[in-house]
């Protein structure tokens, strides 16, 4: 035996003596990750949720432990000899034993089963739930994650990822190249290439990477690229979606998020404010607008459609938005049954369903409520009008005024008609009374108004309309002329004074009115009333400023507004998920095992904002710290970025996760930019992303980060990458979305009528997050590059590697247009030398030289090219009209040069 | 190019392979890229089941996520063509024969119907609505088939019909969605996706999953209805045109030639070779793949998209006109796309919403006139799939999101214009034909109006783990794991039709 050999024997013995020591020292079984995982894998789907075959669930502890079909519980603590479930993982009759027709569990299991039983089988919590506590960090360690200048030391991250680097025998890679940690660092945080002037700051060292960090961070472009992340999960979009997918106005919403993520608003307040902004005290114009988060839910304009469902459809999707996005917890299950997996049960469901089922949103066709974003001087008009009744109503009516201004709320829509005769709402949306016809509105609190506002719109002169009491012989309480209208209008009616709910009866008299013709198309109703103060003199310029602003028909931005007390709405469960059964009421609560409620908090949206964000609930910094740290190395620590429930991958590195987790919570106090500077900080993250054959073979996902993250681009990153190192971006920032290059026949929408107008100037080359999107056919060349067309929360984009994505980069008008500019730019600028142009267009994409063979690769494209050109002056000017050959030829090389897979991915 | 000799110096230690892994591997994709069949992949000894035996461990699907998989069975159909009608044609006219409706015509509708239903826009008690076609049995099988589809009604004994569907869903998008997901919310994979995902496709130079559509608009639940949902987005499906580009992007900038292309495309996969080379990512290599597949579908996908050169006795079968964006071209089209290997065809024609709104809309006359469209091409393709021997592997598909009425519909409770019928989920007809379907059956019985079905009731999971099966997968085992949880798209519903299984 050689001398080697020998070696590696004592250290083969001397490990298997020191294991076996380990194995003897009875060390406490963890539920949490010993057992969970064990029940999970084998016997959850048969016996937990739904199923609970044999009377026999797992799911929770009370279950676990309570006599199954046969009398007795199938776990004894303290006595696995005597616990049917023991008995049945290791019976020989094969329809008895356990798992039913399937692979017996492995004896280690079944050992540490035995166990954990023994031990007195102690249920935990999933890792996921257990609160968060302070991390614990040898001292050398904590302290140099906090001083700047002392990067000589080891830091907390780089601790984590190389403590399991040694556990499996891997090294961290050498630093990366610095231009292309430049390049790398940049395309994350800003989503776009370095300028000239911090390339060349770097590069001479006249920058730190901290500072170079800083100043991306500091560069409004940031906003813009983390925004794109966020969208996806707020299902962000510029249209309504299902059938008839027309526009809405949601870009406010998209600009409230870039300017939070450029503010670094602590997240925490971030999450408050798009859950509750409304329910603030006083709330800004930008904590309305950020409620719009979920107004992005979509809107169902088919005829025919009834908008109880789609509105309860958008309440639905409101939760499982909320705990997919904050809680990394999948409540769609739930929604018909118990979990199946995770401890949450169907009742707490619908808990948490009651604090979105009380907002003013009913799926009417125009998305009311929605914010008015008034220009200065109807702001002005509006001041003069609150100071008004303020001073002859009070602050009360003053307050109630604001409101109605603002977002036109409280307000009835008019679906909520019934008891039609010869009437009907027409295409299930709006009230259509024939002449002589009527409905009936229920349960309508006046709040005491002397007058009605209605928004209806007609064809015809000469409708009367009465409105009564109850029914057809009930009291007159209003009585109008409607006549035609250009458009919506919203009219003031005259109201009789009320102290009551009553039903209101109305209904419309037309002699010149066809049979079968509608009188006209009322819309909604609302009871705001009149001035006061008619006889003071300044009234009928008030009355006039008033009456402006009723016209108002700007920027209107759909948003979340809670019912008044009259309005609320009763919350049930669903009897198996369906909205038509409705079992026993619920009120608002959260579901107990994703932290505590804290009776100070009000139950209402806002308390629940509170609850999300509160230092006991254990998955919001957990999922925060998951999805960034996701977006920077293209896999999470939990890889299962839309679940971090009892099924998900476990985390690869727990303590990592925690201690981002808490210290974003404790010491960033939320602070996103804190949270990436960390990050993208690290000795981890700067590695060089190169991939060795054995690094390869003993980790191709990159989960241990033995290398640096390297992964394609995203749709995003690649045309703005590609319009910015041509000189066409245009930095211009936030409002309407844009509608850039696409081609003919996309937009083919059924009763829609909607076309894709191409922007004119600089708004065709915007950063990609103001690109127009429309749910039924999003812009073609993202949708290729793994875009989502965003109807619902989207965690992660799957990457994938198609040829359809070939096609984008080589032939779609806005990457050759790209190409030409950015080949005419180095052509000049190098003064008309091929090999230097070359060179330097090579430059500009991946800030590194040229290497002599791809310097030859090109060359002999750009050669080749010139040659066809030369020959062919038709096809010069076909491709490149002005240009000629060279110029041509080079664009083509540019062209190449913008498909290389070190131009499409992250280095 | 240090890595390169690190690497180059540990192969050689390893003595594994007389050449190095990576260029081995090279070699196995610029193979995929010459011919692109499974065979000389395996010659490659990258396993069948996905896996390579050693080197790189990289399987064929982390190069190219079409490649082909053989089904987790031997099922019988190999490709799909679906015919999709979107708006929902009138089963009372085309297929479900009730003399008895015809006695009812023009009386209310009687209550014991409207109890308790709902309905998308009938209110009120409507009329009933005799049927508007007139019915005849054909071929050995004796199928009903009405007046309005002449040219159908000779080939009958090669379909089995399923007349007493069922859905849930009262509006087109939900109830596409549906037919076409196993959801009517979003987010699901549409069954093409699926099938794309499960089994990859033959021909790597042309899409695996292709949509086609007619009838001037997209359905009306948009592209979800071929939408990869949590599946990667490559398995979507990949809209065809037949105006424009065939596929987005599809065509060369102009004044670039096609000799040019392949320079650019050489170039850069020269220059990603190197990189691959000296970074190690396997990623660079399905990179080159992927530029290699598209110049070839850049190729191949014009030819196959072109029926200019079809013979005409093809265009007097079908009744093409090249040029059109028509029903009947995208039949010719999908029997050359499933010639060429593409695993899943979907042509979804617009116009069937016939509520009698106007004269397009009416049972009588703008249903007829859609029929005529429909009725020579759908039946050519199935007699041009079987003379060329593709109808015993391809899996036809015919049908809408759910049926009508058998009231007069009555919007806002007026009379309508024209003669229409309403949205309905309880009864309609879908045919199946081909790969493994039973020649000449007929499943499902419908009550005296065709209201509701009273025996061999099916519905749309019935449906989708049928076809699942017919293509070589149990529907319960074909999941997919996502938030935790594994999805299939039968959900956790759906019977095997097997009376019309062969």
């Amino acid at each position: 035996m050689s001398k080697s050999k020998l070696s590696i024997w004592i250290t083969l013995i001397t490990g298997v003596v020191v294991l076996y020591f380990f194995w003897n020292r009875e060390e406490k079984v963890d539920f949490s990750t010993e057992i969970k995982p064990i029940l999970n894998k084998h016997c959850i789907s048969c016996h937990g949720g739904v199923k609970k075959s044999g009377g026999f669930s797992v799911l929770f502890e009370d279950e676990a432990f309570a006599p199954t079909e046969s009398g007795h519980p199938a776990i004894i603590p303290g006595d696995p000899g005597s616990s049917e479930l023991i008995r049945r993982l290791t019976h020989s009759d094969p329809e008895l034993r356990m798992p039913y027709k399937r692979t017996p569990l492995t004896e280690e299991e079944i050992e540490l089963l035995k166990k954990w039983i023994k031990q007195g089988a102690q249920w935990g919590k999933h890792w996921a739930y257990e609160p968060l506590t302070k991390p614990e960090l040898p001292s050398e360690i904590q302290t140099a994650g906090f001083s700047k200048d002392n990067s000589a030391a080891k830091k907390p991250i780089d601790y984590f990822v190389q403590t399991k680097l040694e556990e499996v025998g891997m090294h961290a890679s050498p630093s990366e190249n610095p231009l292309k940690l430049l390049r790398r660092v940049s395309m994350d945080l800003t989503g776009l290439p370095p300028s000239k002037e911090l390339v060349s700051d770097f590069s001479a060292g006249k920058i730190s990477y901290e500072e170079l960090v800083d100043s991306l961070l500091a560069d409004e472009a940031y906003g813009e690229k983390w925004a794109s992340w966020w969208l996806d999960l707020a299902r962000y979009a510029d249209t309504k979606g299902y059938e008839r997918d027309v526009s809405r106005t949601m870009w406010p919403y998209r600009d409230y998020v870039i300017r939070s993520f450029n503010d670094d608003k602590p997240f925490d307040q971030f999450t408050i404010e798009q859950l509750a902004g409304d329910l603030l005290p006083d709330p800004s114009q930008d904590q309305l607008t950020a409620t719009a988060f979920h107004r992005n839910t979509m809107n169902n304009d088919e005829g025919g459609t009834e908008d109880e469902e789609f509105r309860v459809a958008a309440v639905l999707d409101r939760v499982n938005t909320t705990f997919e996005v904050w809680q990394s917890t999948t409540m769609a299950c739930v929604q018909c049954h118990s979990h199946p997996y995770d401890p949450i049960r169907h009742e707490e469901y619908y808990q948490s369903l009651a604090f979105f089922n009380n907002s003013r949103d009913e799926d009417t066709h125009d998305e009311e409520p929605k914010l008015r974003f008034y220009p200065e001087e109807d702001q002005a008009k509006m001041n003069t009008i609150l100071d008004w009744v303020a001073a002859n109503g009070g602050d009360k009516s003053a307050k109630l005024r604001y409101d109605f201004l603002r977002f036109y709320e409280p307000k009835y829509a008019a679906h909520l008609a019934t008891d039609f005769q010869n009437a009907e709402l027409i295409d299930t949306k709006w009230l259509g009374l024939r002449s002589g016809g009527s409905a009936v509105y229920k349960n309508i609190d006046t709040q005491g108004s002397d007058q009605m506002l209605m928004s209806y719109r007609t064809g015809l002169d000469g409708t009367k309309v009465t409105i009564r009491r109850s029914n057809a012989e009930g009291e007159i309480l209003a009585s109008f002329v409607m006549n035609k209208t250009q458009g919506d209008i919203v009219r003031e009616i005259a109201f009789k004074v009320l102290n009551e709910s009553i039903d209101l009866y109305i209904e419309a008299n037309n002699p010149k009115a066809q049979p079968q013709q509608n009188t006209s198309t009322i819309v909604w109703f609302a009871f705001v009333p009149t001035l006061g103060g008619k006889d003071k003199p300044g009234f009928a310029q008030v009355k006039e400023q008033w009456d402006d602003l009723l016209e108002f028909s700007g920027t209107r931005l759909p948003i979340l507004i809670e019912n008044p007390p009259f309005m609320a709405r009763e919350t049930h469960v669903f009897e198996r998920g369906n909205w038509m059964i409705l079992g026993e009421k619920v009120e608002s609560t959260t579901p107990l095992e994703l932290g505590t409620w804290n009776d100070k908090w009000p139950k209402n949206r806002l308390g629940m904002a509170y609850w999300l964000t509160s230092q006991d609930n254990p998955l919001t910094a957990r999922t925060l710290v998951n999805r960034v740290w996701d977006q920077l190395f293209g896999r999470g620590i939990v890889s299962t970025i839309e679940d971090m429930g009892t099924q998900s991958d476990p985390p690869s590195h727990p303590e990592l996760l925690d201690y981002l987790a808490w210290k974003t919570m404790n010491n960033y106090k939320w602070s996103v930019k804190s949270l990436i500077r960390e990050i993208v900080l690290s000795d981890t993250y700067r590695q060089s992303s190169d991939i060795t054959q054995e690094a390869f073979q003993k980790d191709p996902k990159n989960q241990w980060y033995a290398r640096g993250p390297r992964f394609r681009l995203s749709a995003e990153q690649i045309r703005d990458q590609a319009l910015a190192v041509s000189g066409l971006l245009s930095r211009k920032m936030y409002g309407k979305s844009v509608k850039p290059v696409q081609p003919e026949g996309i937009w083919m929408t059924v009763y829609n009528g909607e076309s894709w107008t191409e922007s004119e100037g600089e708004d065709k080359y915007r950063r990609s997050v103001y690109t127009f999107l429309k749910r039924t056919s999003p812009y073609p060349s993202f949708i290729s590059f793994d875009a989502g067309s965003r109807e619902v929360c989207l965690s992660r984009r799957i990457v994938t590697n198609t040829p359809l994505q070939a096609l984008v980069t080589l032939n779609d008008p806005v990457y050759v247009e790209a190409a030409q500019v950015l080949g005419k730019k180095e052509w000049e600028s190098s003064g008309e030398i091929p090999d230097k142009a070359i060179a330097e267009i090579y430059k500009t994409l991946t800030l590194q030289p040229i290497s002599p063979s791809k310097q030859q690769a090109m060359s002999d494209l750009f050669v080749q090219a010139r040659k066809e050109f030369e020959a062919s002056p038709e096809a010069t000017m076909e491709f490149y009209p002005d240009a000629d050959a060279e110029l041509a030829a080079i664009a083509v090389v540019a062209n190449a040069m913008m498909n290389l897979d070190e131009f499409l991915t992250k280095p | 190019m240090k890595n390169l000799e690190k690497l180059l110096s540990e192969l050689q230690v390893q003595k594994l392979q007389t050449q190095t892994r990576r260029h081995f591997l090279m070699d196995c994709v610029s193979k995929v890229g010459g011919l692109a069949l499974a065979p000389l992949l395996f010659g490659c000894e990258i396993g069948k089941n996905g896996q390579a035996k050693d080197g790189l461990n990289l399987s064929e699907r982390d190069l190219n996520p079409l490649a082909p998989l053989p089904p987790p069975f031997a099922g019988k159909a190999k490709s799909i063509i679906y015919l999709h009608m979107a708006g929902a044609p009138s089963q009372l006219e085309l297929f479900d024969f009730k003399p008895e409706l015809a006695k009812l015509h023009d009386q209310d509708c009687p209550e014991s119907l409207l109890e308790g239903r709902k309905f998308a826009f009938i209110r009120g008690v409507p009329k009933m609505l005799g049927p508007q076609a007139k019915f005849n049995q054909h071929g050995q099988s004796g199928a009903w088939v009405s007046d309005y589809l002449p040219h159908f009604s000779k080939v009958v004994d090669e379909v089995a019909f399923l007349k007493a569907m069922h859905t849930d869903q009262f509006n087109h998008g939900p109830a596409q969605l549906f037919m076409q997901t196993g959801s009517p919310r979003l987010g699901r994979p549409s069954l093409g996706s699926w099938v794309t995902y499960g089994l990859g496709t033959i021909n790597q130079n042309l899409p695996g999953f292709v949509v086609l559509t007619s009838g001037g608009k997209t359905p009306d639940a948009g592209k979800s209805v071929w939408g990869s949902g949590f599946l990667p987005s490559v398995y979507q499906g990949v809209q065809c045109r037949s105006k424009g580009d065939p596929v987005l992007y599809l065509e060369d900038p102009s004044g670039m030639s096609r000799d040019l292309k392949k320079k650019v495309i050489s170039a850069i996969n020269q220059a990603n070779q190197e990189d691959f080379e000296s970074i190690g990512d396997p990623e660079i290599l399905a990179r080159i793949n992927q530029f290699e597949m598209a110049y070839r579908m850049q190729i191949e996908v014009p030819e196959v998209m072109n029926i200019n050169d079809e013979p005409d006795y093809i265009h007097q079968l079908y009744g093409t006109q090249p040029g059109e964006e028509s029903f009947a071209n995208n039949c010719l089209l999908a029997r050359k796309l499933v010639e060429k290997g593409v695993r899943v065809v979907q042509l979804y024609d617009w116009g069937w919403d016939t509520h009698g709104t106007d004269k397009d809309g009416s049972i009588d006359m703008g249903l007829r006139n859609k029929c005529r469209k429909i009725d020579r091409p759908m039946s050519a393709l199935l007699l041009d799939l079987k003379q060329r021997g593709l109808l015993e592997d391809t899996l036809v598909v015919w049908g809408g999101e759910f049926g009508r009425t058998p009231m007069q519909e009555n919007r806002e409770g007026k009379v309508q214009g024209f003669k229409g019928r309403d949205h309905h989920v309880d009864a309609f007809t879908m045919w199946v034909a081909g790969g493994g379907v039973k020649k000449g059956a007929s499943y499902g019985i419908t009550d005296d109006f065709g209201f509701s079905g009273i025996d061999e009731r099916t519905s749309v999971h019935d449906l989708h783990a049928t076809l699942l099966h017919l293509m070589g997968f149990d529907h319960e085992k074909f999941t997919y794991d996502f938030q935790g949880r594994p999805f299939r798209l039968t959900d956790v519903e759906g019977e095997l039709i097997r009376k019309i299984i062969a």
